[in-house]
């Protein structure tokens, strides 16, 4: 058995298809690994995979061409979820290996992604909903603050790659403003001038404490809203589990209104 | 801030351009408070039904699945700024707090005010939108027309392009309620009771005629702007997200099946996208209205939920669910299980070869999962474990099905046997059932982001 080992990113599981692929070993015989953790098997070739972002774009090309953009997009989806889907027992890069040689070589093509029945498949399909589910949280749950020079700011702390995903959606909902989400697990950022389109960008060395020179107007706007969210609620149907439920607690920090219960 | 009114002072051009001509006066905290109050028993509060990027030049964008952003102490969510324009009322209706015998504060928002907050908290992610709803202040013109000036503001001025849903105000001019249409993204007429009788006892200023009339209008320009549509694509649209109402549960004598019938009714005769069920709360302590000692119907309301659910997304009549003879629901089961367990002759069914419709019908497999199955089984063939996987509730299914012709564990298609074991899982018998004293219970039992459609009460 052949393992190829790459990066755990859209791009280093793209080059390790490409070079998996260009290998000849038969991929019967190939695995990739996306896993850090060191812990090797036996009787396996292990073969470390470079990033090459000509190598990932041509496969993307490939893969969009051959199988279409929804095919790609759940493909991206699942690579951009955190870590492997234990569940399964399957490594990530793998799964997406094994989906996308189902895909190119069985007749149904890009309708594979609907065979759950298949190990790979399924795993793909869990891997996409965890990334779209805290995506599609965090559209709801992230709370931006005006800062003193009219910048719109905002902390996350998310499990998993979805700073893109949230980052196109407020593009073009907030098209003329400036803004900036910062993801504090990853300590990278999405910045979007007025106008223009966004740019991710590390931000190992964010200056925080610019964040906390906040405009005149938001302690009033804060207030206000706090005074909405606690007058909504009707007393008689008080449901504190209900409410957990639906707003899982890792996420009150971030907001504005449950920050400070507990 | 130390000195606020020093700041504001220092001219920001960025700061001067995205919130233009924010004056909110001193009082509106007491305006939002008082009025936000005044709306909180209007539940539907969805942000759903629209699909809309944003042009670039304002704000805003509308998703179709819909975004609750919060989800307050009792559990609802939170998406759009609820709130009436004023609590001012000339009806005397008796379930409602705002009615005009009441000695409650008053308050009434400027049209600005209310874009000023739409704005700002939309800015900040806080809301996915604007709902209005409004006390009958001066006259049902004089109201209609300031709802009118709020989203014709927001619209033209702002360029604000979120989410926005009003009210229709029953007994305005048509043309005023034609114009607020093709600005807004849903508008609601609530039915608030469902028989004439009722309406006629608690809501005197009322009529089943005045509340019906707004409502066809709608349906019918709904209609009409369709084929506009399909000639320009380039019409605006009215009410894109289609309309919706609400009635009120439990303050009336009313069973489910007359409820059910009633909702079945507006579907189907006025192309309703949604019938909201709320259950009674007893704001107003009038005589006339029952107090419920258990407080609100919850379990009722999420019955009624439940059965509507099944009604717009599995096929079924409201002569299946319920009839003269057993008028309401069954309390310890949902309303799919209680159907399945008096039709247990079409029982199990196999997961192979069953067609999207019957799987439909099976407790514990959802609209979405019978979808996957019809797909997934094409490819390979499925067992118990790769249900699981794809999302169907096996502790309900198990008892409905085969997977190549062998049921999960032995069991005994039996009406009896089934419901014990189904209901020995406590946790499937509802709280306030399981623990008698006064308890709520979640709306959806089985709350999964499937990716897709947002599974909140008030969708």
């Amino acid at each position: 058995m052949y393992v190829f080992q790459c990066e755990d990113s859209i791009d280093g599981i793209l080059t390790g298809i490409y070079d998996a692929w260009a290998s000849r070993y038969g991929h019967k015989n190939i695995q990739l690994s996306s896993d850090q953790s060191g812990t090797l098997t036996l009787f396996s070739e292990y073969i470390p995979v470079k990033t090459d972002f000509e190598k990932s774009r041509k496969v993307a090309r490939t893969l969009t061409e051959r199988l279409g953009a929804h095919f790609y997009e759940t493909i991206c989806s699942s690579a951009m979820a955190n870590g492997n889907c234990r569940a399964l027992a399957m490594d990530k890069a793998n799964a997406i290996y094994q989906t996308v040689v189902m895909a190119l070589t069985l007749p149904a093509g890009a309708k594979v992604l609907d065979y759950l029945g298949e190990p790979c498949i399924a795993c793909i399909f869990e891997l996409r909903r965890q990334t779209l589910n805290e995506a599609h949280h965090l559209l709801e749950f992230l709370r931006f603050a005006e800062l003193k020079t009219g910048i719109l700011f905002s902390q996350i702390h998310a499990k998993n790659y979805v700073l893109p995903i949230l980052a196109e959606h407020f593009t073009d909902r907030l098209p003329l403003e400036n803004f900036i989400i910062y993801d504090a697990t990853r300590r990278i950022a999405a910045a979007h001038p007025s106008g223009k389109g966004y740019f991710i960008t590390d931000a190992a060395s964010f200056p925080m404490e610019l964040t906390e020179d906040l405009s005149s107007d938001e302690t009033r706007l804060k207030n206000l809203w706090l005074a909405f969210f606690e007058t909504i609620a009707i007393e008689a149907r008080k449901n504190p589990k209900l409410q957990i439920q639906n707003i899982p607690k890792r996420f009150w920090a971030d907001t504005v209104e449950l920050k400070n219960k507990d | 801030m130390k000195n606020s009114a020093n700041i504001t002072l220092i001219p920001d051009p960025i700061l001067q351009k995205s919130s233009p001509a924010t004056h909110l006066s001193p009082t509106i905290m007491e305006k939002l408070t008082i009025l936000a109050d005044a709306a909180k028993y209007d539940v539907a509060c969805t942000s759903s039904g629209v699909d809309r990027r944003g042009d670039g030049m304002g704000i805003g964008n509308t998703k179709s699945c819909g975004i609750c952003h919060s989800f307050s102490a009792d559990g609802r969510c939170v998406s759009l700024l609820k709130i009436l324009l004023t609590n001012e009322c000339i009806f005397n209706c008796s379930y409602c707090q705002n009615n005009c015998e009441n000695d409650i504060p008053r308050a009434t928002f400027t049209p600005e005010e209310i874009c000023a907050l739409t704005i700002e908290f939309y800015r900040r992610n806080y809301i996915e939108g604007l709902f209005l709803s409004s006390g009958i202040i001066k006259s049902p013109n004089y109201t209609m027309d300031l709802i009118y000036q709020v989203v014709c503001r927001l619209r033209s001025f702002y360029r604000f392009q979120g989410y926005i849903h009003v009210k229709a105000i029953p007994g305005a001019d048509p043309l005023l309620i034609e114009k607020a249409g093709f600005l807004a993204d849903r508008m609601s007429v609530n039915l608030e009771l469902p028989t004439h009788r009722a309406l006629k006892e608690l809501a005197p200023c009322k009529s089943r005629r005045t509340i019906l009339r707004p409502m066809r209008q709608i349906q019918n320009s709904i209609a009409q702007n369709k084929n506009e549509l399909m000639l320009y694509r380039n019409a605006p649209r009215f009410t894109p997200a289609g309309q919706s109402t609400q009635m009120i549960i439990g303050a009336t004598p009313e069973n489910d099946y007359q409820i059910m019938s009633v909702a079945e009714g507006l579907y189907q005769n006025f192309d309703l996208k949604r019938v909201f069920y709320s259950a009674f709360v007893n704001v107003s302590q009038n005589p006339n209205l029952p107090v419920l000692s258990g407080g609100p119907p919850l379990l009722r309301e999420h019955r009624l939920y439940q059965a509507d659910w099944l009604l717009r997304y599995y096929h079924f009549t409201v002569d299946e669910l319920l009839s003269e003879d057993r008028p309401n629901f069954n309390v310890y089961l949902d309303p799919k299980c209680d159907w399945a367990l008096r039709h247990l002759e079409i029982f199990p069914i196999e997961i192979q070869t069953a067609d999207y419709r019957t799987l439909l019908r099976v407790p514990g497999i959802g609209a979405k999962s019978a979808k996957r199955i019809v797909a997934a089984r094409r490819g390979s063939t499925l067992d118990f474990c790769d249900l699981k996987k794809i999302g169907v509730v096996l502790k309900r299914a198990l008892y409905f099905i085969t997977c190549s012709g062998h049921m999960m564990y032995p069991t005994k298609l039996d009406e009896d046997y089934i419901c014990r074991n189904l209901l020995s899982d406590k946790t499937q018998i509802p709280k306030e059932l399981r623990e008698e004293g006064y308890r709520q219970l979640s709306l959806f039992d089985d709350v999964s982001f499937g990716g897709g459609k947002h599974v909140c009460i008030s969708m």
